[in-house]
């Protein structure tokens, strides 16, 4: 091979390199590209002139201008990525945003905390067998009072005070969700599992921990062989599912006309583990509603017969479990509806 | 039920403190709702001796009393008009922390010395008012004159005093020693009756001194003729424990019943015997058009169910509630006729009712009170009115009681036990814990033979004395088991899972859930009215809606037959700090149905108002201009058309296939109101709120879109899921402007293409609304993009010009469109 080709190859190899180091950014890299290695370019010019050389010449120098062309190439290929790379990073620089700005906000409303409690204590109650039904708002007498063993002549019926719908016959706001006890213990045979959530009503003036409309939840499991140990561990578990593994369960003797014996059932104070603090009045224990075993009068009025079944019956305030867990103060806050209160409960549950 | 713990201690010896007692009770039933220690503030304030008296030098009102305490005398002025030498009277020091006796209600002071009209007074005597114990200040309290000079009072008159509920089935706990029984047997500690003389040897009235007329609502009634006697009011030991107990204080003989009704639970009277006419008592039921003027001086109007006790010729006592004017025992009286007795509890419970007149007799026996307990109450009261007036006696007694109660026997297996409590208990255990509470209890092989007080009219199943053991042993003793046997199924109920869908939703879609009031205001009632009645979705005759009889404000007592003014009233409220708000509520609808009971049908209503974003930090917001193309009057704020699409995400979500008509409601936005329908079935109404509607309701700066959708109506109506393969091959997508008359509705439009189109097209979405001069005036261009799907091979675009050519003609004869190029 004539020297002077492999001197011009050795100086454009050595022009090339030099022109790529100096290549600092895309625009410039996409230049070198043009000028050395586009069509017009001065490698692809001089293999295109290797034809002018006397053919003993030509194998030799076109070896030499190819390996020349797949050095630059390469030399291309590893620059390039560099200088693509240092050019993402610059435009994302331009793109850089202030992530401590808050998200966009997706339009996402809230369930009301009763419906939450409602569902969550019917989940619970399922995967303990029983059943969720409802039953009417509106209800009879007979239903309200007299089948749960609470005469119309007796004291008994004060402790329920009742709103009456102008109706014949005497119908009320149902004050407590107990008459579903009746109806659904008519409807079916035992064994019956059941849980009851809903309104109920009572002619009460409003404060902050009495309300005139609120919501309960009643629980009915009548068997053969059901007792108040059952109930006490049906509660326990409630108590453990709702307010932590280690809580225990308290009975305290009290009386409701449907239940014999009756009881108010305590769960101990989560927050100061039973010593007594502010929220649970210093006693350690937090009410949560009553309890016991299905009275007998109550049983032989849907035709169960009493000497056969026992079951057993309880009561909870859907809203005094939402305030026991959450803090909430003020029973009036959930037929407020003010929606700074109901905002708060996106995230519960 | 107040119980001063001095009181309480004549009966028992518990060895608890007064939270411990408290506590104690409580768990057994008996439930203490406060605890109040008189006394508690008296520091500083010791019995003292009235020494002298003299005038104060400087003013005619005061004197200078001199007041020994201890080794110590102290000079007090005073302007009590009571104060007397030899008077042991409370003494307080400069320190001491008092109640002010001349303003109204309680309010704490401190006392210092202070100089009065020039005389230095070193302390105070004090009034029943400034220590807390009575609203008395007229005069100084005189202590008994056995009283300890110079001891701390707090140690002389303090007391505690533990306020129980009782619970209606409780009246045996209804009294002190009621209370006091029941602690007994719960520590296990004897019992110290009070003294009570038989009255079996005193003399016996003539036999018309007593007659009962009507023995159904009176089985017992017990006179006790006392003469000589002197009315004056009672000694201070007496005053102190009604007044620690919550009665006032009147005269002796008035405390004297008082007294024993609040020791025993026996509510007693006393009637002027020589006002009585004939000197006799007849208890039977009320005249026609009888009369009597109670001792509230109310004249009352007696219904022959009224039970009364009579004279030889009127009334004087309503049975069992109040005695009468006409022979109440005054400072004249010098006979007293003693009245023990017991009526029947629905009698005087419903007298009470009837005359709205609650008294503390009326409150127990409607509790049902056990008969054999009205001779000893007689004979306690005897004995204190003899006690308090030297000279009196008894002169007569008579006891009509023809039917004496028997104590109740219960037989029972002795397994019960275990069978309600899920634990065994021990034989010794149960006799043990029925015997401390009065009741007789003997094993007999596997049975148990319990005998019942006749107190406890309560105890009448062997339930009742599971219970009465299970109370006594503690409830802490039982295990925490889970009921075995055999499961029924848990099935879910269809509706509750349909709500918790919608509920989801709807939150989805922004909306929180509220819980409102039932009950419709008087405006709500005229704002959703027009001739055919008043409502909403369902709408219900003026005169056929569902009311309260007494609702908590009497212009809301309407039940409401839809949610919709109640979500208004919601969204009005938040309006006054939110800038939008989308609410809804899953409730009851109250409906006449002809039935015992109303129907209660549940809704879905929604409502919207303000602006769609509450926040706009991020300016311009992609999706609401997008949304601008097909909704060209959109400004922002929620309006009808947000509502609609909450309304199709639900029926989406239901799978309930609706259509959209315009209707009309007379709340609602004359052109922007429509009709949800299930074939001709309608499910929903939806629309804006007329604004002179909202403006009534106090929203009056931006629209209120508002929905109502039957909850059971959807549960009937949902559709199976079908099954949808995805397809093999790709999608075509095609768009199709279409030209129509202003009025054409854009369903008929779409209604037109889906029916051209044919099944290849799969989804028809609306995605542009123009109007202008490309169009011309009174026209319209509805731009739909149609996506063509083949389940079994691609689409040719012969195949596709088909089905153009064929949307075209199809428009033009169905509603007069016209393809746009
Ligand atoms: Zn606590």
């Amino acid at each position: 091979m004539a020297t002077s080709v492999q001197h011009d190859l050795e100086e454009l190899r050595t022009r090339a390199l030099a022109d790529l180091a100096d290549a600092v950014d895309a625009p410039a890299g996409e230049i070198w590209e043009k000028t050395y290695l586009g069509p017009k370019g001065e490698l692809t010019l001089f293999l295109r002139g290797l034809g002018a050389l006397p053919a003993d010449e030509r194998p030799t120098a076109g070896r030499a201008g190819n390996a020349l062309k797949r050095e630059l190439e390469a030399a291309w290929d590893s620059r390039h990525r560099i200088l693509a790379a240092a050019d993402l990073d610059q435009h994302l620089a331009a793109d850089a945003v202030d992530v401590t700005l808050p998200g966009r906000p997706p339009t996402i409303g809230a369930a009301h905390p009763v419906s939450q409690m409602i569902d969550e204590l019917s989940e619970i109650f399922a995967l303990l067998g029983f059943q969720t039904v409802f039953g009417p708002e509106v209800e009879t007498a007979h239903y309200n009072f007299d089948l749960l063993n609470i005469p119309a002549d007796h004291p008994a019926r004060d402790v329920w005070d009742t709103i009456h719908v102008d109706l014949p016959g005497e119908i009320v706001m149902r004050t407590h969700t107990s008459p579903m006890q009746a109806r659904v213990m008519e409807q079916t045979e035992p064994p019956v599992r059941v849980v009851v959530p809903g309104r109920v009503y009572r002619y009460e003036a409003q404060d902050a921990s009495h309300e005139w409309m609120f919501h309960q939840l009643e629980g009915l499991a009548v068997d053969r062989t059901i007792t108040m140990a059952d109930l006490k561990g049906v509660l326990a578990e409630l108590a453990r599912q709702l307010f932590g593994p280690n809580r225990r369960i308290r009975f305290r003797c009290d009386f409701f006309p449907f239940v014999e014996p009756g009881v108010d059932f305590a769960v101990d104070c989560a927050i100061c583990g039973g010593k007594g603090c502010r929220v649970c009045k210093q006693t350690g224990w937090l009410e949560m509603g009553g309890a016991g075993m299905v009275h007998p009068k109550v049983l032989a009025g849907v035709g169960y017969d009493p000497a056969v079944y026992t079951g057993f019956a309880f009561g909870l305030g859907i809203e005094r479990m939402t305030m026991m867990r959450t803090g909430v103060d003020d029973v009036r806050a959930f037929a407020g509806n003010d929606l700074r209160f109901l905002r708060q409960f996106a995230g519960f549950a | 039920m107040r119980v001063p713990l001095s009181w309480f201690s004549d009966f028992v010896d518990t060895g608890l403190s007064p939270r411990e007692l408290a506590h104690t009770l409580t768990m057994a039933g008996l439930e203490a709702e406060k605890i109040t220690t008189i006394g508690d503030g008296w520091d500083n304030v010791f019995v003292g001796l009235v020494a002298r008296v003299e005038p104060h030098p400087d003013a005619d009102r005061l004197v200078l009393a001199t007041v020994q305490a201890g080794d110590h005398a102290l000079t007090v002025v005073t302007g009590a008009p009571n104060i007397a030498s030899g008077q042991k009277v409370a003494l307080a020091l400069a320190g001491a922390r008092l109640y002010d006796g001349h303003v109204e209600g309680q309010v704490l002071k401190t006392l210092k010395p202070g100089t009065i009209r020039g005389v230095r007074s070193e302390g105070m005597v004090c009034s029943e008012k400034e220590l807390g114990i009575s609203e008395e200040h007229e005069g100084i309290l005189v202590l008994e004159a056995d009283a300890p000079i110079g001891a701390p009072l707090a140690e002389w008159l303090g007391d505690t005093v533990i306020e129980f509920e009782i619970t209606p089935n409780l009246v045996h706990a209804f009294s002190i020693l009621g209370i006091a029984r029941e602690a007994a047997a719960l520590c296990d500690k004897p019992l110290r009756l009070p003294d009570a003389p038989s009255l079996s040897a005193a003399p016996t009235g003539p036999a018309d001194l007593v007659t009962i007329e009507a023995p159904d609502l009176c089985p017992r009634y017990a006179a006790v003729v006392i003469e000589g006697v002197t009315v004056a009011p009672s000694p201070p030991w007496l005053q102190r424990r009604l007044l620690a107990a919550g009665l006032r204080p009147i005269n002796n003989v008035v405390d004297v019943t008082n007294y024993v009704m609040l020791e025993w639970g026996q509510p007693l009277h006393a009637f002027d015997r020589d006002n009585l006419a004939g000197g006799r008592i007849i208890v039977r039921r009320a005249r026609p058009g009888e009369r009597i003027e109670t001792l509230d001086h109310q004249h009352r109007d007696l219904s022959d169910e009224t039970l009364v006790i009579a004279d030889a010729e009127r009334a004087v006592a309503i049975a069992g509630v109040m005695g009468g004017v006409d022979s109440e025992v005054s400072n004249r009286t010098t006979t007293v006729l003693l009245e023990s007795a017991n009526f029947a509890m629905g009698s005087v419970r419903a007298t009470a009712r009837a005359q709205k007149l609650r008294t503390d007799a009326s409150a127990r026996f409607e509790r049902g009170i056990d008969q054999n307990l009205v001779l000893d109450a007689a004979g306690r009261a005897t004995r204190l009115l003899l006690d308090l007036c030297p000279g009196s006696r008894v002169a007569a007694v008579s006891d009509v009681y023809p039917r004496p109660v028997l104590p109740r026997e219960i037989q029972m297996p002795f397994r019960e036990f275990e069978r309600l409590l899920g634990v065994r208990l021990e034989p010794e255990t149960v006799v043990d814990a029925l015997a401390r509470l009065g009741f007789g209890a003997e094993i007999d092989g596997d049975h148990l033979r319990v005998t019942v007080p006749t107190r406890r009219g309560d105890v009448t199943l062997a339930a009742d004395v599971v219970e009465e053991a299970a109370r006594i042993v503690g409830y802490e003793t039982l295990p925490e088991t889970l009921p075995t046997g055999e499961t029924p199924p848990v099935r879910r109920d269809s509706r509750h899972r349909l709500s918790r869908d919608v509920r989801d939703t709807l939150v989805g879609c922004g909306g929180f859930e509220t819980v409102s009031y039932v009950t419709l205001h008087d405006a709500d009632v005229a704002c959703f009215a027009d001739g055919a009645g008043v409502g909403f979705l369902h709408t219900v005759p003026r005169d056929g809606l569902l009311r309260l009889r007494n609702p908590i404000q009497s212009d809301r007592a309407v039940l409401r037959p839809t949610l919709v003014p109640s979500l208004l009233e919601v969204a009005a409220a938040n309006l006054r700090h939110e800038s939008g708000v989308r609410l809804f509520e899953i409730a009851r609808t109250y409906l006449p149905s002809g039935d015992t009971l109303p129907s209660e049908r549940t809704v879905v209503c929604l409502a919207m108002a303000g602006r769609r974003d509450p926040i706009g930090r991020f300016g311009s917001d992609d999706r609401r201009l997008a949304d601008g193309d097909r909704h060209p009057t959109d400004d922002g704020h929620l309006d009808f058309f947000d509502l609609k699409g909450s309304v199709e995400a639900v029926l989406d979500r239901a799978r309930v296939a609706v259509r959209f008509e315009p209707a009309t409601h007379p709340a609602l936005h004359s052109g922007r109101t429509a009709a949800v329908l299930a074939g001709e079935r309608r499910i929903g109404l939806l629309g804006e709120v007329r604004p002179d509607v909202a403006a009534a309701l106090g929203i009056e700066t931006t629209r209120v879109a508002v929905a109502e959708l039957d909850l059971d109506a959807m549960l009937d109506l949902r559709e199976p899921l079908a099954g949808v393969r995805i397809p093999r091959f790709l999608p075509v997508a095609q768009d199709f402007a279409v030209v129509v008359a202003e009025a054409t509705p854009a369903a008929s439009v779409e209604a037109a293409l889906r029916a051209a189109a044919g099944p290849l097209a799969t989804s028809v979405d609306l995605f542009d609304v123009y109007r202008g001069s490309q169009v011309g005036t009174d026209r319209k261009s509805l731009a739909y993009r149609v996506v063509f799907t083949a389940p079994d091979r691609a689409l040719t675009d012969a195949e596709l010009v088909k089905v153009r050519d064929r949307i075209g003609k199809t428009l033009k004869q169905r509603i007069g469109g016209e393809l746009r190029a």
